[in-house]
């Protein structure tokens, strides 16, 4: 029921490496393979299979640099990414992207005719041998980044500065890089002869270059599979299978440079050397508008607080005003019956009595007031979460029943105990599940609600109530804590807001993340008693 | 509500018995005979406007509000001196046809002094 990752921080789902694809994505990413499926087919045994196209050595070149940009401008926003998430696995898979845009130097330079008659460097098998670099070496990058993604955090993260990894992970690659240009240039006459000419492979090119770069790509795409979570790592793995389609395009049916398949080859690499580059791009600029969205509701709630806390200031400031008026004017009367030449010292001693008694009005008033705004939040006790999550499932008992809801519940093993108001957390609780019982209400099975607690940063635990409801949709996500907001038809909508508001008058915070498969984590944190109750 | 040396009768309205026993003792102290209302209508139901030789009143009460006792009033006593007294300071920016009337705002907390100057002024007024 429980993801792995359901307790991610918030901070996180803003960042591209952790964000889970929405459903849209992963119906375009799997357009995408069949898509190109289709090309391959039609190619392999279709229609296509028999059209011979002309050689244009200056495709090369134009399709080389077209390659080099994508590639290079994609490796820089994922390290730009590094530098914010600092995980070691971005610093790979940025690395990746470093590398096979530098490889493609050497092989522009290696590439039969593309410059110059004849090659320009090297022999006849390095730039076969150049392409079974670049791709081979970012499948090993790929397969790198996923197996480092999910460590734990001590070792997920880069340790030293920021710079120093990026440094560090460049100086890397172009070394690796030059060491295989060395190879395959100088290598040339020691090379497997996988081209009879500047045109035609042999049949020992499927052996030495088809099969690494299958083999690798595939190993890439399981271990991807395996550990897929991110919108990163969808789009990698449609990258791998137009690896595959490549590898596949470039023997069959027509071993040679130049042919349908070839063409059809540089046309999918440039696809997938750009289409995390296109991911990436709309990501960001779909996260700044949800920033902006964030940024400005938060502008407004702010704005909305200081409104309500003017019109308090101004109630409390009516209150006073109308026994200080009294005082004051009573004070008048009595220097008056004093200033007299014949004082009425019995009025005089009227008026003073008057004035203690509005003086003890308003001292009164000022003592409701705080009571109003205090009393409840400085009424904190230390208490078990264990115990208050089950009162608030007993209270949620017969709704949970109704909709034929089962409850999973993974209390945190010896946790201390929380300190707060116990009343108002227990509200806290009872809405999330109260709205989350509704979001499953509107679904067909399974509908599972999981509650659990556990230790988070130190000092602090972490309460989640996750649910297979329906979830919260990207449009509905900025303004789910507005105060007004409901999905419900007869929600008032100040739910959440209070929620919040509780929450953070803990010292706490709330949010909320998609749980996997489906429905939503709400997730709250709470200060811990302190140390010493630490075996309660 | 003792001797009436100074002759005159004050009537004050407000819905606040501080400032109502506040302001009795205020004027008592300048010799004024007072009479004490915690609602325009009740002013109105008693029968005593055609005794009273100057109105305070509140703006801001529950029911009928002081502009609208000082129109009634002034269809009925035109040329009484009318006092407006509010604890809202923007009330005043938003003053509605008082039908030729023209009455003394103070705003709370007030001068005493300077309140029973603008009674004495309003009595002294000729008679319209």
């Amino acid at each position: 029921m429980f993801n792995r990752d359901a307790v991610v921080r918030e901070e996180q789902h803003f960042i591209l490496s952790t964000l889970p694809p929405s459903a849209t994505q992963k119906w375009l990413a799997a357009a995408v393979v069949a898509g190109i499926f289709v090309v391959f087919a039609s190619i392999t045994f279709g229609p296509l299979s028999g059209v011979h196209l002309r050689r244009v050595d200056a495709f090369v070149p134009a399709y080389v640099t077209a390659m080099f940009v994508c590639d290079a401008i994609t490796a820089i926003l994922l390290y730009v990414q590094f530098s914010i998430v600092r995980s070691r696995s971005t610093l790979v898979i940025a690395s990746g992207y470093l590398f096979t845009a530098l490889i493609l130097i050497p092989f522009a330079l290696v590439f039969p005719d593309a410059f110059a008659p004849g090659n320009l460097v090297g022999g006849l098998q390095s730039t076969s041998f150049l392409w079974l670099s670049q791709h081979a070496g970012f499948s090993v990058f790929v397969v790198a980044y996923a197996l480092l993604k999910d460590e734990d955090p001590g070792k997920r993260l880069w340790q030293g500065t920021v710079g120093g990894g990026i440094a560090l992970s460049a100086a890397a690659t172009v070394a690796i890089v030059l060491l295989a240009a060395l190879v395959c240039i100088a290598g040339d006459p020691l090379l497997p002869r996988v081209a009879t000419d500047s045109l035609h492979f042999s049949p020992l090119w499927p052996y030495f270059i088809g099969a690494p770069v299958a083999l690798l790509s595939l190993s890439a795409l399981v271990v991807l599979w395996i550990r897929r979570r991110s919108v990163l790592d969808l789009w990698l793995m449609v990258v791998m299978w137009l690896y595959l389609i490549e590898v596949a395009l470039s023997y069959y049916p027509d071993p040679q440079r130049f042919s349908v398949g070839w063409y059809t080859v540089r046309v999918i690499g440039f696809l997938s050397s750009s289409l995390v580059l296109i991911v990436l791009l709309h990501e960001i600029s779909t996260l700044y508008a949800r920033l902006l969205g964030a940024v400005l509701a938060q502008r407004r709630e702010r704005e909305a607080r200081l409104m309500t806390g003017d019109a308090v200031a101004a109630s409390i400031a009516h209150e006073l005003r109308q026994p200080l008026t009294a005082m004051v004017t009573t004070a008048d009367a009595g220097f008056r019956f004093l200033d007299r030449p014949l004082p009425n010292l019995d009025r005089a001693k009227e008026a003073f009595e008057r004035i203690a008694a509005d003086g003890h009005r308003a001292g009164d008033l000022i003592g409701t007031i705080r009571a109003n705004f205090k009393s409840e939040v400085r009424e904190r006790t230390s208490f078990q979460l264990g115990e208050l999550i089950d009162e608030a499932l007993a209270l949620a008992r017969s709704d949970l029943q109704k909709h034929g809801i089962l409850v999973h519940t993974e209390p945190g093993r010896q946790l201390p105990e929380v300190r707060g108001n116990r009343v108002q957390l227990q509200q806290v609780l009872l809405n999330l599940i109260v709205n989350e019982i509704d979001a499953m209400a509107a679904k067909d099975e399974p509908r599972v609600l999981s509650v659990r607690s556990e230790a988070y940063d130190g000092d602090r635990v972490v309460v989640s109530v996750a649910d297979t409801g329906t979830g919260i949709g990207s449009q509905d996500a900025d303004r789910i804590f507005n105060p007004l907001f409901t999905t419900k038809s007869d929600g008032m909508g100040m739910g959440l807001s209070i929620c919040r508001a509780i929450v953070e008058a803990h010292e706490g915070r709330l949010w909320f993340a998609p749980n996997t498969p489906q429905g939503a984590v709400f997730q709250f944190t709470l200060h811990t008693s302190g140390p010493a109750s630490a075996a309660g | 509500m003792a001797d009436r040396p100074s002759g005159f009768v004050v009537a004050v309205v407000d819905d606040d018995q501080g400032i109502l026993r506040s302001l009795e003792i205020l004027l008592e102290s300048a010799d004024y005979a007072v009479r004490l209302f915690t609602s325009g209508t009740e002013l109105l139901e008693s029968g005593r406007l055609p005794e009273v030789d100057c109105l305070i009143s509140d703006i801001d009460m529950p029911g009928m509000d002081g502009f609208e006792l000082l129109r009634t009033v002034h269809a009925a006593r035109p040329g009484l001196p009318i006092i407006l007294i509010t604890g809202y300071p923007d009330t005043l920016k938003r003053l509605p046809p008082l039908g030729g009337s023209t009455p003394r705002f103070f705003t709370k907390p007030f001068q005493g002094p300077e309140l029973l100057a603008a009674v004495s002024d309003g009595l002294r007024q000729p008679r319209g």
